[in-house]
């Protein structure tokens, strides 16, 4: 009998050891984020690192002002948002509520690969079929925002598509077969009684998306142009803050590997008020 | 406000006719199976697009130095390339950009040169190896190879290899130009060990085919090139954790302190456009010009 309880002792240490590592490597990341990055902000200036326009690592003396990536990044994501938001809640609802099983037992399937596809192979698409097609757009360098946001916004959709989904699924039969009861067609029923009860679970669908992004890299280092300045039209380049701090890191040294780490803490930052945003819907969800 | 969204609507148009032409032209080459490359080529018009490296790329600090894009003035030094210029963060990317935008304009390795681009001439000059050798064809660099102390047995003899007839042999095969034309065959001493080159992405792709070769001639010999870039290289070597660096560029003051650089190959920069592009010569100053966004429209080039 002891031996038993000590074995089991010895397991449940085991696995708070597991699920330490996870905490730890997240305070790991935190602390040499700040540690590396707050420095080099007040050694370049708050104001001038967060507000300058002007990126010249290179330039003697150099300039480091991220705003144009800053505002870059925002840009790209907002882009891809208005178009995978639509287009994902919208095959989410077809999905749950109006695919036949035989072509559920395929699309389902698909969005999930779609998910695993490695970003770089977004990038080669993006490069090699999006950009062209853009380039027929009067006034399109091809690599521009626009063809970042696009790109983001098929990659968002399996995030948005799969969580969605189980929001919509999740909501009790009882809704529908009461809306069909007061008279409801089958899609008013879906879009008036389902899709407003699963809410919350849609929104946290939306803020991941978010999420997933605006940490994208490799595949927005192909398409968006990468031009350190603020973006001006949808047609033109932008940079975002990943492919700044990506393009560059293999080169810093000194103060503008800094300056590429701080970036990163302004990233960091912007994931942390996503993730925030992310648990207190989810919490309002239950609590609901 | 408004004059400004005048202005785009009548740079739209403009950009339109550049492109239908773009597209005939295209089409027209396509078509004409007996008509070739050239024949097709239109005389360019539309706004340039200048594509440009990272910033910290070997390839441009070479280029914005050579071409005087980088200005320099007392302590302080500006690298003067447009903001609008695409960046290309492989070289992949740049051929890609080129090949797939007829007004575009960006520049790579004479080594890495295929037949999606085409790479124009410089002062009247061609870019080929002979006019780098020469010292005619201006925007050239150095591939160095970085030691840190006396290089001892597997390093010392691979070092021997590379300026070695046979080395210089693959250097030339490889596209580079060699420094050495005269240089003596090599014979192996045999040196048995595993070492490690690492550094510039540019120099890499000739280090690959010297270890392949040189592995041949002494198989005692184990060689593992790691490919970043030339700082990363060099401080690698400073720090021991290779045994040779490679370096597309001259050591700076700093780095030229503790560790000593050998030339082994010259590259030069190739200004590249798209096939579809008629133009065929650029000054340097012209380069410059386009590359600081002074000329911004291919029909300012004038022939």
């Amino acid at each position: 009998m002891k031996k038993q309880q000590i074995v089991e002792k010895s397991m449940a240490g085991l696995f708070f050891l597991c699920a330490c590592v996870s905490i730890v490597a997240v305070l790991l990341i935190c602390y040499f984020m700040f540690a590396n990055g707050i420095p080099a902000m007040k050694e370049i200036g708050f104001g001038n690192f967060l507000l300058g326009t002007t990126w010249a690592p290179k330039n003697e003396p150099a300039s480091f002002g991220i705003l144009p990536m800053i505002v870059g990044s925002v840009c790209v994501t907002l882009g891809a948002i208005v178009i995978g938001v639509p287009i994902g809640i919208l095959t989410a609802v077809f999905l749950s509520r109006f695919c036949p099983k035989s072509l559920h037992g395929v699309l389902e399937p698909m969005v999930q690969l779609m998910a695993g596809i490695p970003s770089i192979l977004y990038g080669f698409f993006g490069m090699v079929v999006l950009v062209p097609l853009l380039r027929n757009i009067p006034g399109c360098a091809g690599v521009s925002l626009l063809a970042a946001a696009v790109l983001l916004g098929i990659m968002i959709l399996p995030t948005i598509i799969n969580l969605s989904e189980s929001a919509i699924r999740a909501v009790p039969d009882s809704y529908y077969e009461g809306a069909l009861a007061l008279g409801a067609t089958h899609e008013r029923a879906v879009f008036y009684a389902v899709l407003p009860a699963a809410k919350s679970g849609i929104l946290a669908a939306i803020v991941l998306g978010i999420g997933r992004a605006i940490g994208e890299t490799m595949a927005v280092i192909m398409v968006a142009g990468n031009q350190a300045i603020l973006p001006r039209s949808l047609f033109k380049g932008v940079r975002t803050m990943t492919a700044n701090i990506v393009l560059e890191m293999g080169y810093a040294t000194g103060i503008h590997r800094e300056a590429l780490i701080a970036t990163g803490v302004v990233l960091f930052v912007f994931i942390l008020i996503i993730n925030l945003t992310f648990s207190v819907i989810k919490k309002r969800g239950e609590s609901a | 406000m408004n004059k400004q969204t005048m202005n785009k609507r009548i740079f739209g148009t403009l950009l339109v006719g550049a492109m239908v032409t773009g597209m005939l032209a295209g089409c027209g080459g396509s078509t004409g199976a007996d008509a070739k490359g050239k024949a097709e080529a239109s005389a360019p018009s539309g706004a340039i697009s200048v594509i440009s490296r990272e910033d910290g790329s070997g390839t441009r600090g070479a280029f914005i130095e050579l071409t005087g894009i980088q200005t320099e003035d007392g302590g302080s030094k500006v690298d003067n390339t447009t903001a609008d210029a695409i960046i290309a963060n492989q070289t992949e990317v740049m051929m890609q950009n080129v090949s797939g935008d007829a007004n575009a304009i960006g520049y790579a390795s004479m080594g890495s040169l295929n037949d999606s681009i085409k790479a124009v001439q410089i002062d009247g000059v061609d870019a080929t190896a002979e006019n780098v050798l020469d010292g005619e064809y201006s925007i050239s660099r150095p591939f160095n190879i970085v030691l840190n102390g006396d290089a001892e047995g597997v390093s010392a003899d691979f070092i021997q290899y590379i300026l070695s007839e046979d080395g210089q042999q693959v250097v030339q095969d490889a596209g580079y130009i060699p420094v050495d034309s005269n240089a003596e065959a090599f014979e192996s001493d045999n040196s048995k060990g595993d070492i490690t080159v690492a550094g510039s992405s540019s120099v890499s792709p000739v280090m690959e085919k010297l270890k392949e070769a040189y592995e041949t001639i002494n198989p005692n010999a184990k060689i593992t090139i790691e490919t970043s870039d030339s700082t990363t290289g060099v401080n690698s070597t400073a720090e021991g954790i290779c045994d040779i660096g490679m370096a597309s560029r001259e050591l700076s003051d700093e780095e030229a302190a503790n560790l000593q650089s050998i030339q082994i190959a010259l590259d030069g920069i190739a200004v590249i456009v798209n096939p579809e592009n008629a133009t065929d010569n650029l000054t340097v100053e012209q380069v410059r010009q386009i590359f600081t966004g002074e000329i911004t429209d291919w029909a300012d080039i004038a022939e």
